[in-house]
Formats: structure tokens, sequence, C-alpha cells
């Protein structure tokens, strides 16, 4: 099959998948009571009074059949109403996308560290099997999958923030925080991209820029260490895989150099692993945000989300689930397809 | 076949294995010559260090193995070279050029992600190259006569980047311009020749369709297609020597014969000298001219094809011989297993499962002997007869 | 007559079994990493079991629970935590909270923990795996299908959403994390059975038996689950530790034991707030914070050992 049906295959693959995603939130939803499954179809803050929430109940059939009331939900959710959040007192769906961009920032600085540094870090590892490189990467990607992120996180908090005090906790430094609230409110700081640190730039402020970044250093440093660490290893096993085959050494036999023959031949094959597992990276990620956010107090989605659960706000974490598992299909489909393409042999059938 | 030239020859090769379980004693002083013209088989069971010693010839020896000691020469327009002295640099440049080599595998030989065209050109681009950069030289000329305007002027340019690179292949605006995505595509032409120097190649080994197959990937191809397409990788440079590692053992017997008729036509053709590595003794008797048997790291025996058949001197050599099934004969299999090459024992390795041995046999190491003309043994039932 | 044979080739069988496992821990012992691995491991068993000896409950008070961190009631409920002394050997966190019984007792804790959620998960892997593999078909696509969908999200943040509403709808926060652990867990192993069911079943031997008559029951116990369940085991091992990790994360979020837990992640989440004044109360955080990565790092160096000798590239030279 070639490689545009694969594609239209997986994309039509999607559907019943995130369907079922849907199915299994609303099955885990019913076990909370009505009073609490309400806040999913409360259209603004004002409805959270009691008396509304009653006419809600009876409205949307809360105490009728399962059917009725999954396609209530279906359709409520089909208007992009997600509900509203009873402990953050604001809509859910533009409660999410407010942070989202947060979030994207340690995202868009941690990715291309975690890549580069994890891949070339695992070729060289592989490449140089059992001498001192490779010792000392075994260590710390071993290092990296013991060490639990939060604790990774709060030591570093503790030696960072408060005791050396470097810099604070949160997005920005206190001051200027309440400054771009301020001048939020006064509109002369104009959103473009929603990325405080691209922003900044646009709007003249590199004061603000630099803040920012200074704020992304740790998350992004406790997110990328537990993730190289992972493709670190999975890279290096795929390497001394692929440098294990027999076309290794008929390309050395050809009398190619031993750089042609690890980067030319080793390499691409080793990769080809790799590509799949950075789907699961990408789970990773999220799973690591939600830890990284609460432990430095940076107010992205995770964040959002696990104070949300902590509080039991059914509605703020149901959303956040179905985020999250949008994104980790759509990153494995991605992946899929990735695949696909490189390998000839998956292509070419 | 008298007064040969040898091509190659290994002295006294010692080779060990340093793994979890002990030292493995791989190779245990081999000495062997491989003459000009002539296809020399290497005969053994697995174990017998016959892989191992085609990989010692090319210099490559994979770890946890490290040669000990001991001499592979190659001897080329009148000078001997000790390979195993050549740095890896230098060896890069004899490996693939005078010496090739074909596997076992031929689809697990070749890189599954690369087509087979890239993977014959990656010989030519290596140690060709100069033919190629004068071949695009000289279609550029012949284009520029022709061309006008924006083309000519792009040609002009090219002419001086190949010109470039065939004067001073260090220089930096060529290496700057094979790193820049569009430019870059002036090595079109290169790929262009040598895409006709491979197709040509895979003519002449019989391969259908080779405007297709070059750019085929592996996976695509049958066994004895792939073997082919090895064939003409390892052939690309004109070698004076191939090594061929059991290159029929995974293809089907009609395959087989197929790549026999063609190895033995290249060796008429080209005059080149093949090692042939196989356990099979039918295929050495149809293809071999010289005959090595291998036990374990040790040279039994070398003789002439007819010689060893007709005459085996070594016991271990007669039981092979002797174990060949045949219809109406008895099953017969040497008794007992190789010995351990972590322990191995201090006399001959054949010891134990010999029905001649001796006293002598326990305690010292037998000497490659030539008993007679053109044909040696090691074995203590000839000591002293030389 | 038959059951003496079935005796013997019972124990014939066993044999190359009982070589493989001397084989793997000769092989295991020879590697420091390895070595470092098993002490640890070894260590935090014996932790777990003698904890009662070690850290008895000398507050005078009868616990229901012994995880629950008992109380001194002379202590006080002073919320800043005091440093070592020789009566609170890892000094105390927030309302004098006794530091040493929670990271002892966490041991125990979070072996009884891992050993609930594998087990279960590996019932459930097994027993779904098992069908899916075997029967193929209908059951198959039904349980692949839900499989799928577990694992569409990312593990720890479905965790949250269980618990989030079990909480909710009365359940405790700790057997909510517990059974939510499970839910993320079983698709895994039953994926994993799964395939090696479908390996071993395209195997001769199976083949053989069904042509001699044998019974689908009969097939499963004595021929499928015996060669599929060895790698199984290994993946449960090593998945021990990240179990333990995925529970101590959850309780860092709140999500998991109560306050005054002996619960590592519990402990760490009480110790966040001191963290905010530096090194100041180090005790209250870096000590769970040790035990669990002495903990996890066992597990993950027995698993890198383990996977490097059964590679089988490296074995057989």
């Amino acid at each position: 099959m070639g490689l545009r049906e694969y594609i239209i295959r997986r994309l039509i693959l999607i559907i019943p998948i995130m369907l079922g995603v849907v199915v299994l939130i609303f099955a885990v939803v019913q076990f909370v009571d009505p009073y609490a499954r309400v806040t999913l179809y409360l259209r603004n803050p004002r409805e959270s009074d009691p008396a509304v929430i009653e006419k809600f109940i009876q409205a949307y059939g809360l105490n009728a059949p399962v059917y009725v009331q999954f396609y209530n939900w279906l359709t409520t959710m089909l208007q992009g109403n997600f509900g509203y959040s009873a402990y953050y007192r604001e809509m859910v769906l533009p409660g999410l996308l407010a942070r989202v961009p947060s979030t994207l920032e340690i995202v868009l600085f941690s990715a291309p560290v975690i890549i580069l540094v994890g891949i070339w870090i695992g070729v060289k590892a592989a490449v140089q099997k059992d001498k001192p490189f490779d010792q000392f990467s075994r260590i710390l990607s071993i290092l990296g999958t013991s060490l639990p992120s939060f604790f990774f996180g709060v030591v570093l908090s503790a030696i960072f923030i408060a005791q050396l005090r470097w810099v604070s906790a949160g997005r920005l430094t206190p001051l200027l925080s309440t400054q771009w609230s301020l001048m939020r409110n006064a509109h002369t700081w104009h959103v473009y991209t929603g990325l405080l640190t691209v922003d900044a730039l646009l709007n003249g402020r590199p004061d603000f820029f630099v803040d920012a970044l200074e704020h992304l250093v740790l998350p992004v440093m406790v997110l990328t260490f537990i993730q190289t660490a992972v493709l670190v290893r999975v890279t290096r096993s795929s390497m001394l895989e692929a440098l294990s085959k027999t076309y290794i050494t008929a390309a050395r036999a050809k009398g190619l150099s031993k750089d042609e023959v690890i980067y030319r031949h080793a390499r691409r094959n080793a990769l080809i692993p790799v590509v799949t597992i950075s789907g699961l990276l990408v789970g990773g990620m999220m799973t690591g945000l939600v830890i990284t956010e609460t432990v430095f107090l940076f107010p992205g989605i995770g964040q959002w989300a696990a104070t949300a659960a902590q509080n039991f706000d059914v509605s703020v974490v149901i959303i956040y689930a179905l985020f999250s598992a949008a994104v980790f299909v759509l990153a494995n489909l991605i992946v899929d397809i990735l695949y696909a393409y490189i390998d000839p042999r998956i292509r070419l059938g | 076949m008298e007064n040969q030239q040898t091509v190659a020859q290994i002295k006294d090769l010692y080779l060990n294995f340093y793994t979890y379980d002990g030292v493995v004693k791989a190779l245990d002083g081999i000495t062997l010559d491989i003459k000009k013209g002539e296809i020399l088989g290497l005969v053994g069971e697995t174990g017998s260090g016959k892989s191992v010693t085609s990989l010692s010839l090319l210099s490559i020896v994979i770890p946890p193995g490290r040669i000990e000691k001991g001499h592979v020469e190659i001897n080329l327009k009148g000078k001997t070279y000790d390979l195993l002295s050549l740095n890896d640099a230098t060896m890069s440049c004899v490996r693939g050029k005078y010496i090739s080599m074909i596997f076992q595998e031929p689809r697990a030989a070749l890189n599954p992600v690369y087509t087979i065209g890239d993977q014959i050109g990656e010989v030519f681009f290596h140690h060709r190259k100069a033919e190629l950069i004068e071949s695009a030289i000289t279609q550029l000329r012949m284009d520029l006569e022709t061309a006008s305007g924006l083309k000519a002027a792009i040609y002009k340019r090219e002419l001086s980047l190949y010109e470039k690179m065939r004067d001073d292949p260090k220089s930096r605006t060529v290496w700057l311009a094979q790193k820049i995505p569009i430019v870059n595509r002036f090595r079109n032409r290169m790929k262009g020749a040598a895409r006709r120097y491979i197709v040509d190649m895979l003519k002449s080994l019989n391969i259908p369709d080779p405007g297709r197959v070059i750019d085929m990937y592996p996976h695509e191809l049958s066994g004895g297609m792939a073997q082919r397409a090895v064939i003409a990788m390892s052939l690309s440079c004109n070698p004076v020597m191939l090594i061929a590692d059991e290159p029929t053992t995974s293809l089907d017997v009609t395959v087989q014969v197929q790549i026999l008729l063609l190895i033995k036509d290249l060796q008429r053709r080209l005059h080149t000298s093949i090692l042939y590595v196989t356990h099979d003794l039918g295929v050495v008797a149809e293809t071999c001219d010289r005959v090595a048997v291998l036990y374990a790291g040790n040279v039994a025996e070398i003789a002439g094809v007819i010689d060893l058949f007709k005459k085996p001197l070594h016991p271990y050599t007669q039981a092979l011989l002797e174990s060949i099934p045949r219809p109406g004969h008895k099953f017969v299999s040497i008794r007992g297993t190789v010995p351990s090459l972590v322990s191995p024992p201090k006399g001959c390795r054949f010891y134990d499962r010999c029905d001649y041995a001796h006293d002598r046999c326990i305690h010292v190491e037998p000497e490659l002997i030539e008993v007679e003309k053109n044909h040696s043994v090691s074995c203590h039932l000839y000591y002293g007869e030389t | 007559m038959t059951s003496t044979k079935r005796n013997e080739s019972f124990r014939n069988r066993l044999q190359p079994t009982i070589k493989e496992l001397k084989f793997t821990l000769t092989r295991l012992l020879k590697s420091p990493l390895s070595v470092a691995g098993l002490v640890f491991i070894i260590y935090n068993i014996v932790i777990a079991v003698v904890a009662p000896i070690i850290a008895p409950n000398t507050s005078g008070v009868r616990m229901l629970d012994p995880y629950k961190i008992p109380r001194d009631p002379t202590a006080g409920y002073w919320m800043e935590p005091r440093a070592p002394t020789s009566k609170y050997l890892f000094g105390t966190t927030s309302a004098q909270v006794d530091l040493y019984y929670g990271c002892v007792w966490g041991t125990r804790f979070a072996f009884q923990l891992g050993l609930e959620v594998i087990v279960s998960t590996l019932l459930i892997g097994l027993i779904l795996g098992l069908l899916a593999g075997y029967y193929g078909g209908f059951i198959d696509e039904v349980i692949m299908r839900f499989t799928d969908i577990i694992l569409a999200f990312p593990g720890l943040i479905l965790a949250m959403v269980f618990v989030s509403v079990l909480s909710k709808s009365g359940w405790t926060t700790i057997n909510a994390a517990i059974l939510s652990i499970i839910l993320i867990g079983w698709p895994g192993y039953t994926r994993l059975i799964r395939g090696e069911v479908l390996r071993v079943r395209g195997e001769d031997y199976v083949e053989a038996a069904r042509a001699s008559g044998a019974s689908d029951l009969r097939i499963i116990t004595r021929h499928i689950l015996p060669n599929s369940i060895y790698s199984v085991i290994i993946v449960a091992s090593l998945d021990f530790g990240s179990i333990v990790l995925t529970a101590a994360a959850l309780s860092f979020l709140g999500l998991g034991s109560p306050p005054g837990y002996s619960d590592w992640g519990r402990l760490i989440f009480d110790g966040v707030a001191f963290a905010s004044n530096g090194f100041q109360y180090w005790w209250t955080f870096m000590y769970p914070g040790l035990f669990i990565i002495i903990f996890t790092l066992g597990w993950n160096l027995l698993g890198d050992a383990l996977r490097d000798v059964l590679d089988p590239l490296s074995r057989r030279k």
C-alpha cells in the first residue's frame, strides 16, 4: 500500500479512537453526582447560582438515561462549550486556551534540546561503547530515569530560587509581573503570539525578554533532563543494534571510512526506531509538564489542571485529559507517518 | 598453473577474542597463500575460523577480537605490502579497490534504506572519483559548445568547480559548494556518470532491466538478484582479489548454480583471484583450483582440488570426505566435537577426534609441512617426510 | 506409570529453565552496576520487612493503620519542622510529623502498593491478553480497542482524572490512586501478553498439541502460558520501580496519600512549602527524596542489567 493510502487509513482510524476517548471520559464522569457534573454545561459564571443549577439539571436531563446525557454532552462540547470551573470561576475552554502559550514556550525550548542532545549523546555513546564517554552517558541516563522529576525540581528550586535567589518562581519576577498585568490592562502591551519571550521582543521590551528567558531555565532543565535520558537510552541501543548488522561490515569492506560508515549507514538506520518512540516522548513531556509547572509555579496548563485536580474540579480535569489525549494521538499519528516515510521497507511494502 | 605469482599471503596469523567467558584463541597460526587468477577454497565447519580469516585479509577485526601477531600481505605491481601495519585511512583505499568481499546473506549485506544504485555508487565515489570527474568535465565541455546564455554561464561555473575538484580536492570552495542545497546539484553530472558505469556493471552480471534495478531497495530484490548486485559492487574497481564468504549458502539451489557459474566466468575473464570460503565440499569440487582445510583455527591441509579429493592426507580431511552423504552408504559423522577454543589442547587440536592419534599429538602442535608438490598438511603422521 | 512419566518430563522440562536462571544470575553478578542494583533492592526489602522493629510506634497511641504516622500527643502541632534529633532521627515536617517513621514505613508502603498494582495488572493483563491472543477475532478486536483508548492518554493524566472523579464520589484518595494506577497499567500488560501469546501460538509444538486433540484450556495452561510468561515477569519486575514512582508523583500532586501518611511522595508534597526557605529545612524533602531514588535506582539498575544479559548478541560469544 502506498504512502498516501497509509496516511488516509491512519487518519480515519483516529475517529474511533477519539470517540472512544470521549466515551471513556463520559463513563468516568458518570461516577460523580449531578451537581458536580452540571458544571460541564454552564455557559457563563452567572449560571452557577443554585436555582439556575436545578433548572440545568432538569434541562440537560442529568437524571435521564445515559445515552440521552451522552448526546447532550457531546452536542454541548461540539458547540464549543466545555463547561464552567467552580474552582477557578471561569469558563473552561477559554481558561485552557489562555494558558496554552505558556506551556508551549516550555515545550518549544525543551523539544530541540531533547532531540538534538539526546541523539548526539546516544550515537556517540554507542560508537564509543564501554569507553569513558559511554560509561558517563549510561550513568546519566540511569540517573535521569531514576530521579523523580518532582524531587529534582524541588531540589533545584530550593537551590536556585530559595537559597541563591537567582530567579523567582512563576513566569516573571513579581515586579515585572505586576507591570505586565498593568500594561495588559492598559493595552500598552500587545499580545502577538502569546509566547512571552517572542512578544517581549516584538513589544520592544528586552528586559521582559531576558526575565522570561531566565524563568524558563529551570523548568526546561527539569523537563529535558528526564526526557533526554530516555532518548539517550533508546538511541544508544538502537545504534548498537545497527552497528552489529552485516551491512556495516560490508560497508567497511567497501573501503568506506569509519565516519562514513557510522554516520551515513548506521545512524540512518538507528534513527528509525528512535522516530517511533518520539511519540511516546511527547506523552512523557505532557506528564512531565504537569509536575514541572507545579513545582516552579509556572502558569501553564499543567499546573492549571493539577491544582484543579487537587480540588476535584471535574470540568477542568476533563478538558485537560481530552486535550492531552488529542495531542498525544496526533503526535503518534505524525510519528507513524514519518516512520512509514523514512523506512523504504514500509513505504514500498 | 606452475610458477604462478602469489597475489596475497597470510603468514602465521594469531587472533584472539576477548569475551566474558575467557579468551577464545580463534586463529592459531594460519598460513595461506593465494595465487594470481586462482580460486582458493577455504573449507571448515562453523567455528573453524574461516570467516575471521577472510575478514583479517581486509584488516577488519570485529571487537572483541584482536590480532595478536602475524602478517597479512598483498603483492601489487612487484611490491609487497603488510596490510596489518597500515593505518585505517590507508587500508580504506585498499578495501573495495584491490581486495573486495561478498557476503553470505546478500540482502543483509546491503543497507535497507539506500537504493542499490546509491550503494554501488559509493564505491565509485570513493575509489574512482577521478574518472567520474573526468567524465563530467568531458561532458560539460561538449555541452558548453552548444549552449548559450544562462545555460552556458551555469555550465562554465560547473566546469570550474569540477576542475577545482580535480586539481585541488581539499579546496574550501568545493567543500562549500557540496554543502549548499541547490548548488550541490552540480554533482548530478558525476552521479550520472556513475550511473552509466553501474548500469554497465549490472548488465554484465546478467541483471535484467538494470535501469530499474538501480533505483530499487534491497528488500525489493530476490536473493539471487541481490547477490549479483553485491558482486557488481565488489567488482566495481576490478580488484585483484575477491573474498567470497559463503556467497551461495543462503540461496536456492538453482540460483546457486547461476552464481557459481558467474563467479567462474569472472575468474576467467578478469583473472581475479578468489578466496572462496565455504563448508560445502560439493561447491569446492566444482569451483576451486586449490583448497585449504581449516580446523579449529589451524590450517589442516592445503592442496590442489583434485589431490585433496583423491588423496586426502589429514585425518580431518579424510573424515570430512567420508561424511559426505552418498546413496547406498551409511551415514558417517566425525565422532566428538570441536574443542573449546578458550582452553584449547596443547598439541594437535584434532587429537580427540582422530583415529590415528598417538602420543606426540597430545604434546606437540603439528606444523604445516609440504609433503608433496603443492600439497601441505599439518599432521604428525607425516612428521619428517618433507 | 503415566504419573512418573509426567513427573520426569516436568523435571526435564524445567532443567533448561533452571540452567537459564543460573546462567542469568552468574552473568548478573559480574557487572558492578547490576550488583549495586541488587544491593539496593535487597536493602529496600530488608527495611520494609523490619520496619515495625526499627521504627516502632512509640507514641503510646494505637493506630489502626500502621502507615499513618503516629503522633506523640505531647509533641504539639507546630507548623515549623524540627531538625533531626535523637528522638526524631530524620527530623519532623509540618505539624510535627516524624519523618523517620514516614520514610521507613514508606518503604513498606511502596512495596505493598507496588505489589497490589503489579499483581492486579498482571492478572487482568494475563486474562485479557490470553483471550485476545489465543481466540483472536472479535474478542481480540474489542480488547484491543479498549487498550487503544486507554493508551491514547498520557498515563499520569488519565490517573489524575480517575483520582479526582473517584475522590469526588467518596473514595479515599489513596485507594483512588491505587485503582487509577491499575487502570492505566493493565493495557500495557494485555498488549505484551497478547504479543507473546501470538508468537507462541505460531510455534510448532502448539500445532502439534492441537493436532493431537488437546483442549483449548490444556493448550493454554500447559504450552502457551509457561512460554509466554518469562519475558512478562521480567517486564513486570522492571515496572515495579516506575509504578512506585507514579504513585509518588500522584501523592506529590496531592492526589495520593492523605496528610500524615508514610508515603514518600506525600512527604515531599508537605516538604515543598519548606523548600521555599532553601535548605533551612532540608530534611523535609531530602530524606524522602533519597529513599525514592535508592528504590527506583535499584530497580532500574537491575532492569538494565537484565536487559543486557538477555541480549542474545552478547550472550553466546
